[in-house]
């Protein structure tokens, strides 16, 4: 019996190595174009130009720091940028809201931003990009 | 290891030892060189964090992705690209495979927007819109 349990507590040590060091790894979806329009199109809009049918989350990155702006109006941190979306969201949810990052953002910002407004629960969040 | 001894009364009898030590060395073989395998789609990187993460579906959708490391470089299934080599692989992606393809964007979270924001115009390009972002659950 001593090879075959030698081999069992082997193959035991093994399974215990691989399986406990991985984080689980989850996704955002993430729909580029919105529904109505032809594949392969992207719309051109002002961003600053103020309207009603769009919320525009700028995020500007200044001595190693996000700088969150809502519609033009400076917003001192994410926490406020949520609560003015959830105001939003309780008057009109089907709104866009159009994340603009500068070139500099590090990504985990962007990704919190996107985050902070599927969880209020809007349906309509785009990336802005540049040509 | 002690083999046992063979009783010349029995006559010849077949020693199993040696081939379930080979056995269990083709198991382990397998088992390490499948998991490496799935490693293609799993290099470590300090994905974004965040709370409203979906868990991954294991369904028959045809899925890409692309890694993006720290200093921007581009990943594609396992292979190095340049910016304008990633447009064209997309269109032409875009063109051939259904249009659920699903680009899977595995982009560390120290990688500036300058460097995805790129990606997402090229994808969006190709006709690819079903891009999924890759974010560890906040805890």
């Amino acid at each position: 019996m001593t090879p075959m349990i030698d081999v069992v507590f082997l193959l035991l040590i093994f399974f215990v190595w691989t399986a406990s060091f991985q984080i689980v790894e989850r996704q955002l979806p993430s729909h580029l174009d919105p529904p109505s329009a032809p594949a392969g199109t992207t719309s051109e809009v002002d961003l600053d130009q103020q309207d009603f049918d769009a919320v525009v989350v700028k995020i500007d990155w200044q001595a190693d720091a996000p700088q969150w702006r809502l519609n033009g109006a400076q917003v001192s941190s994410l926490e406020m940028v949520r609560d003015r979306l959830t105001i939003i969201a309780g008057i009109r949810q089907e709104i866009s809201v159009i994340i603009d990052p500068t070139a500099a953002v590090p990504l985990e910002h962007v990704i919190r931003a996107y985050d902070t407004g599927r969880s209020i629960g809007f349906s309509d969040i785009r990336f802005a990009t540049t040509d | 290891m002690r083999l046992p001894v063979r009783d010349p009364s029995v006559g010849l009898g077949f020693n199993m030892t040696p081939m379930i030590d080979v056995v269990f060395l083709l198991i382990i073989f397998f088992l390490v060189s499948s998991h490496l395998a799935r490693r293609e789609n799993q290099l470590e990187l300090p994905l974004p964090l965040a709370a409203t993460g979906q868990e991954i579906s294991d369904d028959q959708t045809r899925r890409l992705t692309l890694n993006v490391l720290d200093d921007g470089e581009l990943l594609l299934a396992g292979r190095t690209v340049l910016p304008h080599q990633l447009a064209e692989e997309l269109l032409q992606r875009g063109r051939s495979e259904p249009a659920d393809l699903e680009l899977r964007i595995r982009a560390s979270r120290h990688v500036a927007y300058g460097a995805v924001s790129p990606i997402l115009l090229d994808a969006a390009r190709a006709g690819i819109w079903n891009v999924h972002f890759a974010v560890f659950d906040e805890e």
